[in-house]
């Protein structure tokens, strides 16, 4: 499926296409008529086979989250604690020094015996319902091109995320929520919304951003309520609107932009009720919200269930603003202070999905932008002096785990070197994880492109191998 | 492996066979050296990198043959012919410097490196014959790239001449498009050409009075008195400045600092600084010489006011205080937001793209670290040459620590040409001369390109702030040539390039495309219409301001907060701007983030954009003012006035009846009602059964809701309801009441903590009660804490539950705090509720039904978009 720019249907044309078929979406008279217009742009599509996958969450631990502390164990640290490695110390962000172990125990968990350190306690549960990818790597050690990468990728230039390709290649499910949903507490990551961006795709395929430190809809999503006009008297008003803009865009040849303002409206009376409900986690029986744990990260993974279930495609979740997980020093406090936070809301997440059924159609996929050195970080003015107990950014090696979605359970897939700083076998790029990705979607990553100045693009651009291992 | 040696035996039977006809100059032994010793290892460890056959080529070095060693790479010549010492080969071998080793793999056995090393010696005798290939390299590249040329005005002839065109513009664009087989748009009309002016020039809409004017005044002489008017007008400089402002990633805080105070003092100045700039028509070289260097050019008192313009540099982000990032976003913001260059890239290694060095990054960071920062009582922060300027080496890897040896304060080497050499000072004045230097081919450019993204929706050359080597030349470079050149000649003048570009016929075609243009050229890279555009961020405020009479219009002066509940009455800019926490309305709306420069504003719609619109307060109020503003009596007028007033246009005689239909009901519908509900009165019982008398509290002071203006009263002394609990009154009749009725039946828990916390009086009396049930539980709190939790099995629709609390005889000391949550279970799941969060004010009068029909000409399409 080659979709190029995409098909301008005009409303006539829409009703055709549809007659009664989207009848629920119908409501009365000129209003449901835009509805569908932009129904038409998040209409659910059929991908190029029938995948396992029909959603995303994808758990971004932004900042960089160490791999030889959570998910990829290397007792040889413990050994050389202090010492130099036998070869040179792999270029990094900064200047490196000698070894520094894990001060966290690992075990083995699950029917697979899959090792994770003592800070995932709730998502070692799940192991067998997870394949452990300990050979990714990135291009380079900077936290701005490495979050480009994983989420658009490419390091550098301005291209659609992840969840915006995806979004564009099947549609959405619920008309009512965007399509696209990034959960970030207390404000953005850096890079900000360029994490979730639409590049050159519609606009509409482009990230909502939620800010989940708030408890309250209209302050989790700002202006969703009207406190002065009742929702009947709103719902004339936009039918007026509507009246008065296709008037307007009468007079003027078939132009996408105010097409897609006029929809923007609909869509957001529609996710002042819809919103309302889906992000209103009060609505869960207590031993639900029990499992996911207080806090914002137990709010928010909730919120994802809820969003998923109700047919959102990608939901993005950050852990927090800026870029938490980067512990350049402190790691060990700091480490298990982030997984703390996190930990048991993730199991929930993994567990309520499958008792729900709704795992094997959503694929979870954890990690960061890259993983973090097995050597410690030297001391830099500025920045952490004096401190010598934390890891520098590590792109050579990495860990990310997937779940659900077509993902074999209880699997390890690939290998850093024996000290974890590189990949060893079977290397997997993020260009790599994007076509894997793509697959369980049910997309050829090389024929999901979209031609724009003159060229197909696609998210993997020359680049990408879906790992058959990972696939169920 | 196999393969490779494979490879190095050929290679060595080939040499074998060379070296019979090798070059009689070079001795024996030292070709028997090379063919040895040196050339399988260039083979095995070099080439996959060093060779012309390389995937991809490190360095720009090649080791193909004799003549590609000695031209060395980018950073020089690698082997100095019997000088092993300086030659940098040799160093990389020996793996002594942590930043030149090769090959990257892992150093090279010691007898491997000696063999290096007598090679050298003997004058690196090589038979490799042949020239160096020649390479695609950065120099190579810059020598012949559009941008770095100077620009050269076209030729335009007078056989290109058509009644269409008006200028040179016009006859550079009109023979692309003939050359296309396209013609272009048709004029826009009278009506569209004033509102597009309005937008451009000053960013409000005209009025219905101005428009009526223009259109019945068909003169080009009206014409060109509408432009000198709006060029005129000092909202000209408001509405150019914040285009400016995106450059200079303008904002009144500092981010993030730890504890230290985040507000910048005394930013607006530079702002106000850039406003009368821009009205007083400031040549721009001179505008972007004050900008770096205002302090090396001032002359006496009169010009002090000049030293906010330095403010480009120093309101950017502090990076919590970390002196080299400040200088990086210092020259970035100088570099791309006035030359296109991104020169900050170089500041761990040589510039991946453009010809800029390392060297080059900290020779211009030798100038800001010989600034300091100066902090007048009435000025931003600026900045003054310190007493003793020193030049700064190269951060290897842009590592403080680890620095080569100084380099000279000075511009980057590719376009010296431009540039003086720094004797004294800083050197920011020799740098700000450079930048705006006549053989600069960059900065008219740069900034003509801006003008024209501003005034025709895109940009000529659509990497605005990256003129580098990976900027294509625009299609129609000869029209960003000419204005450069002319702009020039015009003397930097900003108001020349204004008036020239929009008393163009290429500005005044419609946006209204031929459907074959539409198909030839759907980019429109030909200029073959008018992009229509939608109002950015300010133009929608304020232009919403405008026409509902709130707008002040007062010019210059401090900044105010605009993320308040009636979002504030000046224009956009002066919005305070907290770069730490942006208010989601800017980001909505595409705010320039002002985080680093900001090459142009992105276009999204998204969802949160509607919802401003349909729901903020600010909306709302300009809705409620704007029909205030109607002055006419009959409906038909008065629809007729907002029209004039929102479109600057009558309505149709279909729109008045949409209206009428719109209007027929009367009044707006009821809003939804609230739970919760603030009074006073007292338990009674008759019949055995508690009822509860209610009258509503109807006073709203400082988050309080109490039964009278004045408070405490002599009646009712101390009797409250506030966010957290409240205080009864002086009588037993007088309790504090707090109801709330049940939306729908369900099953409900009721949680809490009933607190009195003063020690004196005679305490408070408590019920929780029901209109169905009675008393469902009552305590007496003296001092100190109580919870009160309680379960209904039942309880119905509109049932409703009181929180009643009461003195017992004396109402001394009794204020209390009872925060509740509630939770409903009903056939449609969980609700909550909470009496802290729930708390509120008296709630608004619904929008009437004029309001309603005004909110909605505001968000329409016509007033959102400009044709």
């Amino acid at each position: 499926m080659t979709m190029r720019s995409l098909p301008v249907v005009s409303r006539r044309d829409f009703f055709a296409k549809c007659g009664m078929g989207m009848g629920g979406l119908m409501l009365s008279g000129l209003q449901s008529d835009s509805a569908l217009a932009a129904a038409d742009q998040l209409a659910t599509r059929t991908p190029h086979f029938p995948g396992k996958a029909k959603h995303v969450i994808h758990l971004f631990m932004n900042g960089g989250p160490s791999h030889l502390d959570t998910f990829d164990p290397k007792p040889i640290l413990d050994k050389f604690a202090g010492k130099p490695l036998p070869y040179k110390n792999l270029g990094t962000e900064r200047p490196t020094g000698g070894v520094l172990p894990s001060p966290f125990r690992f075990n083995r968990y699950g029917q697979s015996g899959i090792e994770v350190s003592e800070l995932f306690p709730q998502v070692s549960q799940c192991i067998d319902d997870i394949s452990v990818v300990r050979s990714m790597y990135a291009d380079v050690p900077n936290h701005e091109p490495s979050l480009m990468l994983m989420n658009c990728g490419d390091g550098r230039l301005i291209r659609p995320s992840v969840g915006s390709w995806v979004t564009y290649g099947l549609g959405s499910a619920n008309q009512n929520l965007p399509a696209f949903v990034s959960l970030c507490p207390g404000g953005y990551p850096i890079q900000e919304s360029q994490n979730w961006q639409a590049g050159f795709l519609p606009g509409v395929y482009q990230a909502t951003h939620i800010d989940t430190q708030h408890v309250t809809i209209d302050r989790l999503i700002e202006n969703i309520e009207n406190k002065r006009t009742a929702p009947s008297d709103q719902r004339r008003q936009l039918d007026l609107l509507f009246e008065l803009n296709e008037r307007h865009a009468a007079h003027r040849q078939h132009d996408s932009q105010l097409e897609a303002q006029i929809n923007s409206f609909e869509l957001a009376y529609r996710m002042q009720m819809e919103a309302t409900d889906a992000f209103d986690v009060t609505r869960e029986s207590q031993h639900i919200r029990d499992m996911y744990g207080p806090g914002v990260q137990g709010r928010q993974m909730l919120i994802a269930r809820r969003l998923v279930e109700r047919g959102v495609r990608f939901v993005q979740i950050w852990h927090g603003h800026g870029q938490p997980w980067d512990n350049h020093d402190d790691i060990a406090i700091l480490h298990r202070k982030l997984a703390g936070e996190c930990d048991q809301a993730i199991g929930a997440l993994l567990a309520d999905l499958k008792q729900r059924g709704l795992l094997d159609e959503t694929l979870v996929l954890w990690g960061g932008e890259f993983g973090r050195t097995p050597v410690v970080e030297l001391p830099k003015e500025g920045a952490n002096a004096g401190k010598m107990n934390g890891r520098d950014h590590n792109h050579h090696g990495f860990t990310v785990w997937m779940a659900g979605g077509g993902i074999r359970g209880g699997y390890v897939h690939g290998s850093t070197d024996e000290f974890g700083f590189k990949v060893e076998e079977k290397p997997m790029h993020v260009h790599d994880l994007h076509a894997t990705m793509l697959h369980c979607l049910g997309f050829d990553h090389e024929r999901l492109t979209y031609r724009y100045a003159g060229r197909d693009f696609r998210l993997t651009d020359v680049h990408g191998q879906v790992v058959r291992e990972l696939l169920v | 492996m196999f393969r490779v040696n494979a490879r190095i035996l050929f290679v060595l039977s080939l040499a074998l066979f060379t070296r019979l006809w090798a070059n009689g100059e070079e001795s024996s032994d030292g070709i028997e050296l090379f063919e040895t010793r040196i050339r399988p290892v260039l083979v095995e460890s070099c080439y996959e990198c060093h060779s012309v056959e390389a995937d991809e080529i490190e360095g720009e070095l090649t080791l193909d043959n004799r003549a590609a060693v000695l031209r060395g790479g980018r950073s020089g010549a690698v082997i100095v012919p019997s000088d092993p010492a300086g030659s940098r080969l040799l160093r990389a071998l020996q793996y002594d410097d942590p930043e030149l080793q090769m090959p990257p793999g892992g150093k090279l056995p010691e007898e491997v490196i000696a063999d290096f090393r007598r090679w050298i010696e003997l004058g690196a005798p090589d038979p490799r014959e042949g020239s160096a290939a020649s390479l695609e390299t950065i120099s190579s590249r810059a020598a012949s790239h559009w941008a770095f040329k100077p620009p050269v005005r076209p030729d335009v002839t007078e056989s290109d001449a058509d009644k269409w065109a008006t200028n040179a513009i016009d006859k550079l664009i009109l023979a692309e498009l003939n050359s296309a087989g396209l013609s272009p748009a048709p004029q826009a009309t009278r009506g569209e050409f004033i509102r597009r002016l309005y937008f451009d020039l000053v960013g409000l809409p005209p009025s219905w009075e101005e428009v009526q004017a223009f259109e019945e005044d068909k003169s080009q002489e009206a014409d060109r008195k509408l432009v000198d008017k709006l060029l005129e007008s000092p909202q000209f400089g408001e509405r150019w400045a914040r285009h400016w402002l995106d450059v200079a990633r303008f904002a009144d805080t500092k981010g993030y600092v730890f504890k230290e105070d985040r507000i910048f003092p005394h930013a607006y100045k530079y702002r106000d600084w850039v406003v009368g700039a821009f009205n007083d028509n400031m040549p721009i070289d001179k505008f972007l010489m004050y900008q770096i260097a205002a302090d090396s050019m001032i002359q006496g008192d009169e010009d002090r006011h000049h030293l906010a313009a330095q403010g480009f540099v120093t309101l950017g982000r502090r990076f919590i205080n970390n002196p080299h990032d400040i200088v990086a976003d210092r020259i970035d913001v100088v570099f791309r937001g006035m030359m296109g260059m991104t020169v900050a890239c170089a500041r761990c290694h040589d510039h991946k793209f453009d010809p800029i060095t390392d060297e080059d990054y900290y020779a211009l960071y030798g100038m800001f670290e010989s600034s300091e920062e100066v902090q007048d009582e009435d000025l931003p922060l600026r900045l003054a040459d310190k007493a003793a300027p020193q030049n700064v080496g190269v951060f290897i890897r842009g590592n403080a620590q680890n620095r080569s040896k100084p380099v000279p304060r000075g511009f980057p080497k590719f376009f010296t040409v431009s540039a003086q050499t720094v004797k004294a000072g800083s050197g920011r004045l020799e740098l700000a001369r450079a930048i705006v230097s006549p053989e600069n081919p960059l900065t008219a450019r740069v900034f003509v390109n801006r003008v024209w993204g501003h005034l025709f929706g895109e940009q000529l050359v659509r990497t605005p702030s990256d003129f580098g080597l990976r900027s294509e030349a625009p299609r129609q470079q000869a029209v960003l040539d000419l204005l450069a050149v002319d702009f020039v000649e015009s003397g930097w003048s900003l108001k020349w390039l204004v008036r020239e570009l929009v008393t163009s016929s290429t500005y005044r075609q419609s946006s209204q495309a031929t459907p074959e243009l539409l198909v030839a050229d759907p980019e429109n890279l030909l200029w073959g219409r008018m992009n229509r555009r939608r109002r950015d961020f300010e133009a929608l405020r304020d232009g919403l301001l405008a026409v509902s009479g709130r707008l002040d219009k007062r010019i210059g002066g401090e900044s105010e907060r605009i993320d308040t509940e009636e979002g504030g009455t000046r224009r956009t800019l002066y919005a305070h701007i907290d770069r730490q926490n942006l208010p989601g309305v800017f980001r909505s709306f595409d705010f320039a983030s002002p985080d680093a420069h900001s090459p142009e504003r992105p276009h999204t719609l998204v969802p949160q954009q509607a919802l401003f619109l349909l729901n903020n307060p600010m909306i709302q109020v300009v809705a409620r003012d704007l029909v205030a503003l109607l002055a006419t009596e009959g409906s038909d007028d008065r629809v007729a006035e907002l029209y004039r007033r929102v479109f600057a246009r009558e309505p149709s005689a279909k729109e008045l009846e949409q209206a009428r239909e719109f209007l027929k009901r009367g009044s707006p519908n009821p809003l939804p009602k609230d739970e919760w509900s603030f009074g006073y009165g007292q338990i009674s019982f008759s019949n055995e059964r508690a009822t509860v008398k209610i009258e509503p509290l109807n006073y709203f002071v400082e988050n309080r809701w109490q039964a009278q203006i004045e408070y405490p009263e002599k009646g009712f002394g101390h009797l409250s309801v506030t966010p957290e609990g409240g205080h009864p009154g002086n009588r037993t009749d007088c309790c504090s009441i707090r109801r709330w009725t049940a939306p729908e039946a369900g099953k409900m828990v009721i949680t809490g903590e009933l607190a009195r916390p003063s020690e004196n009086g005679d305490g408070i009396e408590a019920s929780i009660v029901s209109s169905r049930q009675g008393v469902i539980a009552s305590w007496i709190v003296e001092q100190g804490a109580q919870l009160t939790e309680v379960e209904l099995p039942v309880v119905e629709s509109g049932e409703t539950i009181d929180f009643v609390v009461g003195c017992r005889g004396n109402a001394g000391w009794d204020s209390f705090q009872w925060k509740v949550s509630l939770a409903l279970e009903s056939s449609t799941g969980w609700q909550k509720w909470s009496s802290q969060q729930d708390f509120r004010g008296p709630r608004p009068e619904p929008l009437d039904l004029w309001m309603q029909l005004a909110q909605v000409l505001l968000v329409s399409n016509e007033f959102l978009f400009i044709d």
